[in-house]
């Protein structure tokens, strides 16, 4: 048998070998992001970068870089740079534990931010609850939150399920009739959602002719609508979010159903009504927050940033959201000159964010009974195209203030046991 | 109730067309080359945004006539280059290629095209409803449904007429005889594969102009592609089209009376399939069609 060749002391085997193990260690090791120096503070950040949702955490990264960046050149958290450790989710629950578990234990991050889906957020919020780790919910809006299963160390800013239902379903019922037939995710969000929206719609004194509960990813939504269109609504209610909003809006216009029954949502974003066709555009929603609010100081300053590092486009919620969540954690620890997890939950609660991070017109506090951020919610209707900006695909006709929308704290069930 | 039935077994019969075209892709490539190709729906996405780059330049029908080809260009190097290698060793090894390859141009696609979806405008003419009852009978759904029709007819007719069709149905059953004979059975297994890609090039056309064009969406259209051709039978092309309008309708009328079901129900009914009869419907081991 003839013996193998040697070509020299590298050869292309080993080349390959390397660079093999050269890329495993590239998509192994954590994102390390920003300012690098000897003890940063390491903040922790789990999302769904793949997935129906990964537009979404994608974005909420985005903005986090961007808080990290401003943040270290303003001197960092108590004199030391920020680091920001992003890790996927995978939109999977049993995924999200365990980068969370990773990002806690094994590269000991002294905060935790994330995620977009509200069972991951749950889920990993117990993780957090069970190491003692400052966390704060991005993106996910079930109620549950800061509600039954709020706990001392978490705390939320994008709105819960219940106050996006009530900041606009008056508006729906007094504007498209009061027979509602809902298309609702099934999972935590979507439950939630809907269960507020139909404890609104019965208050004003409404019926549901029906709720489609529609898979996490659905692709075709026929069978749904045509089982909405056969119940006979005044409007239907399209509550799915991510790419099932785009395929689902997409559906209905096609269908022509837009033509014969009103079809709004609660809420809607700039991702998906960029991801659709012009003439899927339509209804009433509400956004958690919007890029054009002409007079509000600082959110031109915001506007300009992002799209420094967003290829020109504008930010959306998701943008703000990972925005707001870094600021808030560096602001309350260098007000309050501490890294403690205990120490730093007790002094959120009625944390005001100043204009330059709340960047909205109406006050913006964490209330210190549920630990939810009190923010704004733009109500208006989808625009087919933008007019002074491609980008400018909403018309805000209202902002109403997170404390007017939010539900009282008796009524969220959020008893928070904090530590001794 | 009756007429909301036969609206859902309709729309199913629609959604379990589209299922036949994906299936058949995947089909063709397991039947000759035995690749569980994990990757079909990647290809499926790749279709989708070549048609969404080219469109700006060569309108929608263009795109339809372009996509497809490149795609089955791009299949058929991956099959050169990655694929060939892994002929005759475990099928799990092509498994498992495949399934990284699906990842692999996923983040590929996010990375080309970023993550956020795109807008896929059909042409007007095939974006209004027959009529405000059969509503959910558009235009361009039933474009889709006659396009499959001419595709799935021309590639049975491929299969039972031409030399190459009879090689690879040949090559199915004994693909060691066919070499034998002196077929050189690397360039049909490179132009079986090439084939089977095309047809996930079609479908990715075709879904861009009713869903949202992303880089995820061939995930969800993947399973049951293979849940039709388990149920159809593997090795049987004609099982995999029953197969696939056997779901699409299964999932239809199970929205009308349990929604949340109506995804599950194409498990169920491979699950009792298999037990009733393990080859699937019309599976043979060896044969074809």
């Amino acid at each position: 048998m003839a013996a193998p060749i040697q070509s020299g002391w590298l050869d292309r085997r080993a080349i390959l070998k390397g660079a093999a193990a050269l890329g495993g260690f590239a998509v192994g090791s954590p994102a390390i992001i920003s300012a690098r120096a000897e003890t940063p503070i390491r903040i922790g950040l789990v999302d769904p970068l793949t997935g129906v949702y990964a537009t979404y955490a994608q974005n909420e990264v985005i903005g986090a870089k961007l808080a990290v960046t401003q943040i270290n050149a303003k001197g960092g958290v108590l004199g030391r740079p920020i680091e920001l450790l992003v890790e996927d989710s995978a939109n999977d629950v049993g995924t999200g534990v365990q980068k969370a578990r990773k990002l806690i234990e094994r590269d000991e991050v002294t905060f935790l931010i994330g995620d977009v889906n509200s069972g991951i957020a749950q889920a990993i919020a117990q993780v957090s609850n069970e190491k003692h780790v400052l966390h704060i919910v991005s993106g996910g809006h079930t109620d549950t939150i800061t509600g039954k299963d709020c706990k001392w160390n978490v705390y939320r800013v994008c709105n819960t399920t219940s106050m996006e239902a009530n900041s606009i379903c008056d508006v729906l019922f007094k504007q498209y009739g009061k027979k509602w037939h809902f298309i609702t995710p099934d999972y935590a969000f979507g439950h939630t959602l809907q269960q507020a929206a139909l404890a609104d719609l019965t208050k004003l004194g409404g019926t549901m002719t029906g709720n489609e509960l529609t898979p996490l990813g659905t692709s075709d939504f026929s069978a749904f609508l045509i089982k909405a269109r056969a119940a006979n609504p005044d409007v239907i209610l399209v509550l799915v979010q991510g790419s099932d909003m785009v395929n689902s809006l997409k559906q209905i216009v096609q269908f022509g159903l837009n033509t014969q029954v009103h079809v709004a949502g609660l809420q809607q974003e700039l991702e998906s009504l960029e991801a659709m066709p012009p003439e899927a555009r339509i209804g009433i929603w509400m956004f958690e927050w919007y890029w054009k609010q002409p007079g509000v100081p600082g959110v031109d300053q915001f506007v300009a940033d992002i799209r420094k590092v967003n290829g020109g486009k504008v930010p959306t919620a998701r943008h703000w959201f990972g925005y707001t969540s870094v600021h808030t954690l560096a602001g309350i620890a260098n007000q309050e000159k501490t890294l403690d997890s205990l120490k730093l939950a007790k002094a959120l609660g009625g944390f005001e964010l100043p204009p330059e991070i709340k960047l909205q017109p109406n006050k913006c506090y964490y209330r210190a009974g549920d630990h939810q951020l009190m923010t704004s919610a733009f109500i208006g209707e989808a625009q087919a195209q933008g007019k002074d900006d491609p980008e400018d695909l909403f018309r805000v006709d209202k902002v109403i203030a997170g404390d007017t929308t939010a539900p009282p704290v008796d009524q969220t069930g959020c008893k928070a046991e904090w530590p001794a | 109730m009756t007429q909301l039935l036969l609206f859902n077994v309709t729309n199913g019969l629609i959604i379990g067309v589209f299922y036949v075209l994906m299936a058949l892709g995947l089909s063709l490539i397991l039947n000759l080359s035995n690749v569980i190709n994990f990757a079909h729906g990647g290809f499926l996405v790749i279709g989708g945004y070549i048609a969404y780059s080219v469109t700006p330049y060569v309108g929608f029908w263009g795109a339809l006539l372009i996509a497809p080809p490149l795609t089955a260009l791009i299949g058929f190097i991956v099959e050169r280059i990655l694929i060939r290698p892994l002929y005759g060793r475990d099928p799990l090894y092509g498994l498992l290629l495949t399934f990284g390859l699906a990842f692999i141009i996923e983040d590929g696609t996010r990375f080309i095209w970023g993550a956020q979806g795109k807008p896929v405008t059909v042409p007007a003419v095939l974006a209004r409803p027959l009529s405000s009852e059969l509503f959910f009978i558009t235009g361009y759904r039933l474009f889709m449904v006659v396009t499959t029709i001419i595709v799935v007819a021309l590639l049975f007719a491929i299969l039972r007429y031409s030399r190459l069709g009879i090689r690879i149905r040949a090559g199915t059953l004994d693909l060691e005889t066919v070499a034998a004979m002196g077929v050189n059975i690397r360039a049909l297994r490179s132009l079986n594969f090439a084939a089977g890609v095309f047809l996930a090039g079609l479908s990715g056309v075709l879904a861009a102009g009713q869903l949202g064009l992303e880089p995820t969406m061939g995930t969800g259209l993947l399973m049951p592609s293979f849940v039709a051709i388990i149920v159809g039978g593997v090795g049987s092309l004609t099982g995999t089209l029953i197969g696939g309008l056997l779901i699409g309708v299964a999932s239809g009328v199970t929205a009308v009376f349990l929604p949340a079901a109506s995804e599950a129900v194409i498990y169920v009914l491979m699950a009792l399939i298999l037990l009733l009869r393990p080859r699937g419907l019309l599976g043979e081991e060896g044969m074809m069609t």
